[in-house]
């Protein structure tokens, strides 16, 4: 803290003098917020230690310990928070165009030089971490968003607005997508589409592009979207007829889910992730681990957390100082809202096979990170929110 | 500070800059996909969660089939016929083996080596298995591997990724080539049985028994299914075992046959087949039945050409061989000759005398002059026949006629002279079903009831199956009713039917069934049932048969079946020898069937061969199985 204390010291300001920058503005500080993240966590704890007992058997405290690693990173995550709490948002808008240029390239040397995993190149090795920059890239897109429609009058009925906004979300997503991650490309558009809506965009633009989407998708599907992601819909039209190849997972899934029942198996007692039916159970999979073993009781409980937690974050956007501000809030929340959609709906058969992590839940110190520093965005956003409007 | 520190960077202007959006789309949408979600989990926890449930038990939980031991097959005197042993194949199963391709083709390769297998072979059979989509499944390499090729394979397999080695049960025969038409042999299961033996409770693995023994007493050899029920991971590994039922081993046989007696009789069999007098040419196909005429005991059951049946087993490393059997039409190996009909030539006059006796048509002593070989006959429509006899008898009377065979005497008696003496009916339509009838009394025509598949029933002919078969209203001649007198025409017999013909006349009337299996034992060596014959009255009068016996006496002592006496043994015995024309040319079935001690009868054998003449082929080769049977089986 002191040295973001030190950047502001030349300043002067009525309240600097009573009261000292640390300890300011915590009372605004939303704890609903926190609260649900960490229940998130602790339940995404217990899955993946569930989903990696039978795989992995070292000691408990040990970075190989999966449920270690993901204490370290909730930790780092949550350390990030507070850290990002404190800072004023604004630095960050102010530094957006950075931040997404740098996660522009990220995501250009991650496709020359990144790891491929299941098919597709999401990620860095640095060290023993993997880093995923889609990750960082979608704050850094919501971050740009939020500055460009703040410098634009917050206002989105313009179209050459509208359509500059959609200009900066095109680029990453179509790297992602080419990544090819669809899942993460389609939370780049769910955020474009929350911020613009809230931004106020004009109803018949967002028509006219929606029949514009619905006239270039036969030519996506056709010439843009990888064989296997047409398999896999066909798949999840009929798994049955795939069963050992691309309808393996959305079976297993199913059963796991399905076979949860009411109450579920019991912690580390479900067949399906026990016997590892399920692959990757404490990461794209981890819903179906949940849905089995903690049942449908389970299920309702992670989405009560999430549904305050969102609920709190439309909050934010509610009560936002300014509308950059509130745009941040709303991107942020259609981050969080668009994975865990597609997560869960995909675990559910709802949605094609798409390695997206469940916020806060999944396995993964990337995603988890991000979401903290996300929170902690909303958490600077709250608590500048009187501040603000004084001036 | 810091949270005001942008207050000083010029704004864009407050009122602008103020938020004025509609969060309320947001709140709606949170909770519109959060409901979607839970409809969905609903649907499929609640509402369908006890399906999931059963197809997750179903996932995980396996059932073996524990394969039952199959029950073994003793010879009468407890020496073992049947081994059961494993039967090694080779399997690959697609889905665990690695993506990358050469490294496919190094397991490939090893497996070729390791097996004998063409690697372009294991490529199509791997690549036709994923295009289908059933990689999942084994494929057999090769199956029946060598003891050394399975222990090499097994240690092999544990380096290769999908390659395994798969035990099955399998059958070893040791008692070599004379046993195998009896035995038969087990092998996998057809496609075509397949769904009948599902119903029945078989496991898709299980082999079943094909031809002799291990096919018709299948259901005792079996035994019981066992299962197993494990809970298996992902890949296939064994989690825990949850519950088993143990198999119940197969009930074994303990047969009639006397393995020594059998092997005997094959060799001699063997040995006989070649043609001494030049005239007939080498036997392609024999056959001999000893069995007892109390018991309906089968000692022996002996039909060659033999095969080994082992070479089921051994169907890829003996391929040639194999097809030689199987493609081989003239001699059809495989085929069991005692159980197959030929024409039984003047085994037959047995019936005809016991039946003119019965009928009454003749007494023993009806005296009949055989004067020429050729005895011309004018009869329908001035057809002119000739009733041929092999030699001139001479005045005989019916013991002379059995014992010197004679045609034209049994013509008499049966179809009768045209013009001078009635057969056994007025006419000769009548003659011909009273013949058929006895012919049927002794068992002729009809099914043995051996306990073995595949037996032909011979034919008996009459007027109205001939009409019928030809199509023709007036199809019955007087010379139709004279060959059946003297076993030739359309008459036809299997070996065993002429020997149970032969048992009934030698004990004196009783038509007793024929068994090979003398003994069903569990397990645990205790008799769960013996099979004893069934038997019927033939409805002749003891006293004729006694005349035939004579007649029979007479002919192994000094007749026509001369060659089968043997020193010290008191047999009684009649020849046969059956016309037959084949590719034009005129052959002869050679047979001989007897039984002995004369006065206590305990065995009956009948010896055919395809080519030859029943006195000088038959005879002595039965008459040296008697004298075997006297001295080695008898007790």
């Amino acid at each position: 803290m002191s040295s973001v204390s030190s950047y502001g010291s030349g300043r002067t300001s009525p309240y600097a003098a009573t009261r000292s920058g640390v300890f300011r503005g915590w009372d605004r500080f939303d704890y609903w917020i926190v609260l649900c993240a960490l229940g998130l966590v602790a339940m995404g704890l217990l899955l993946i230690y569930s989903g990696s007992a039978r795989t992995y058997n070292g000691p408990a405290a040990s970075f190989a310990n999966p449920v270690a690693k993901q204490v370290v990173f909730a930790t780092i995550g949550f350390g990030a928070m507070l850290i990002v709490s404190k800072l004023d948002y604004h630095y960050l808008t102010h530094y957006s165009w950075l931040l997404y240029f740098t996660g522009l390239v990220a995501l250009v040397a991650i496709l020359i030089i990144g790891h491929t995993a299941f098919g597709s190149t999401r990620w860095f090795s640095v060290g023993p971490i993997q880093v995923q920059p889609s990750e960082f890239a979608k704050l850094a897109t919501i971050l740009t968003l939020a500055r460009f429609f703040s410098e634009h009058g917050g206002d989105a009925k313009d179209l050459k607005t509208l359509v500059i906004s959609l200009l900066i979300v095109a680029p990453v997503a179509g790297l992602v997508f080419i990544e090819p991650d669809l899942g993460t490309s389609l939370c780049f558009l769910a955020i474009w589409l929350g911020v613009v809506i809230v931004a106020g965009v004009s109803r018949g633009h967002l028509l006219v592009m929606g029949a514009l989407f619905v006239a270039v998708l036969p030519f996506v599907w056709t010439f843009a979207i990888a064989d296997y992601q047409v398999e896999r819909v066909s798949v999840l039209v009929n798994p049955e007829e795939f069963p050992q190849d691309a309808g393996y997972n959305v079976i297993q899934s199913k059963i796991a889910v399905g076979s949860g029942q009411l109450t579920g198996k019991g912690l580390t007692n479900g067949a399906q992730t026990q016997l590892r039916y399920l692959k990757v159970p404490t990461k794209d999979f981890i819903f179906s681990v949940l849905g089995e073993e903690l049942g449908f009781v389970g299920a309702m409980g992670l989405f009560t957390l999430f549904i305050i937690l969102l609920m709190r974050g439309v909050r934010v956007a509610q009560i936002a100082g300014d509308t950059a501000g509130q745009l941040v809030a709303v991107g942020i929340v259609m981050l969080i809202l668009s994975q865990t959609f597609i997560n869960v709906a995909v675990n559910v058969s709802l949605f094609p096979v798409t390695g997206i992590p469940l916020p806060f839940v999944s396995q993964g110190g990337s995603s988890i990170v991000t979401l903290f520093i996300a929170l902690g965005i909303l958490q600077s956003i709250i608590m500048r929110h009187r501040a603000y409007r004084q001036t | 500070m810091l949270d005001e520190g942008f207050s000083g960077r010029p704004q864009q202007g407050s009122s602008r800059n103020r938020p004025h959006g509609n969060l309320n789309i947001l709140r709606v949408s949170i909770l519109l996909l959060f409901g979607i979600l839970t409809v969905r989990l609903f649907y499929m926890q609640i509402i369908s969660g006890a399906d999931y449930a059963r197809r997750s038990a179903e996932n995980h939980i396996v059932t073996a089939n524990i394969l039952p031991t199959r029950g073994l097959i003793t010879d009468r005197n407890g020496d073992l016929l049947v081994q059961n042993v494993a039967d090694y194949t080779a399997t690959l199963t697609p889905d665990f083996l690695p993506e990358d391709k050469d490294a496919r083709y190094k397991i490939f390769l090893q497996l070729a080596t390791l097996t004998g297998a063409q690697v372009l072979d294991i490529q199509t059979l791997v690549k036709n298995a994923e295009d289908d989509g059933v990689g999942f499944i084994p494929i057999p390499i090769k199956k029946h591997l060598t003891q050394d090729q399975a222990i090499m394979m097994e240690e092999a397999s544990v380096d290769l990724p999908g390659v395994n080695l798969a035990v099955s049960p399998g059958r070893y025969y040791p008692g070599g080539d004379a046993f195998s038409h009896i035995l038969g042999h087990i092998a996998a299961q057809d496609v075509t049985e397949v769904p009948a033996l599902r119903k029945i409770g078989y496991a898709y693995d299980e082999p079943v028994g094909k031809d002799g023994l291990e096919d018709r007493y299948e259901s005792e050899l079996r035994g019981k299914l066992g299962y197993s029920r494990v809970e298996q991971d992902a890949e296939g590994h064994l989690i825990n075992s949850l519950k088993t039922d143990d198999a119940v081993a197969g009930n074994s046989l303990k047969l009639a046959i006397d393995s020594g007696l059998q092997k005997y009789v094959a060799e001699l069999l063997q040995e006989s087949m070649h043609d001494t007098s030049g005239n007939w040419g080498d036997a392609r196909v024999a056959a001999a039945v000893v069995m007892s005429p109390k018991t309906g005991e089968v000692y022996s059951m002996v039909s060659l050409p033999l095969y080994d049946n082992n070479i089921f087993a051994q169907t890829e490393t003996r391929a040639d061989e194999y097809k030689a059997l199987a493609l081989d039409n003239v001699r059809t190996p495989f085929l069991n000759h005692a159980l197959s009909a030929a024409a039984p030539g003047s085994t037959f006059k047995l019936v005809t005398s016991a039946a003119a006796l019965q009928n009454g048509n003749i007494t023993p002593h009806t005296p009949w002059n055989v004067s020429s070989t050729r005895l011309e006959i004018k009869g329908e429509n001035g057809v002119i026949y000739y009733l041929i006899d092999w030699r001139q008898h001479g005045l005989i009377d019916l013991y002379g006629a059995i014992q010197w065979s004679s045609n034209i005497y049994m013509e008499m008696a049966s179809c009768g002279i045209l013009g001078q003496v009635n057969g056994l009916g007025k006419d000769i339509e009548t003659s011909a079903v009273i013949l058929g009838n006895y012919a049927r009394a002794l068992g002729l025509g009809l099914p043995t009831g051996i306990d073995l598949y595949g037996e032909s029933e011979g034919r008996i002919p009459d007027p109205a199956w001939k009409k019928r078969v030809t199509k023709d209203p007036n199809n019955w001649y007087y010379a139709d009713t004279c060959f059946m007198g003297i076993g030739q025409g359309d008459v036809t017999s299997t070996p065993l039917q002429i020997a149970r013909m032969t048992a009934a006349v030698a004990n004196g009337g009783t038509l007793v069934t024929p068994h090979v299996v003398n003994e069903v034992v569990d397990p645990s060596g205790k008799t769960v049932r013996k099979v004893t014959t069934e038997t019927k009255s033939v409805g002749i009068n003891p006293d004729y048969l006694q005349v035939v016996r004579d007649g029979m006496h007479l002919s192994a002592q000094s007749g026509a079946g001369l060659k089968a006496s043997q020193p010290g043994v008191d047999i009684a015995g009649k020849t046969g020898t059956a016309e037959f024309i084949e590719g034009g040319v005129t052959k002869q079935h050679a047979w001989f069937t007897g039984f002995a001690p004369f006065n206590d009868p305990d065995v009956v054998v009948t010896v055919y061969f395809d080519l030859g003449v029943g006195g000088d082929k038959a005879a002595p080769v039965a008459g040296k199985i008697i004298k075997y049977f006297e001295e080695n089986v008898k007790h």
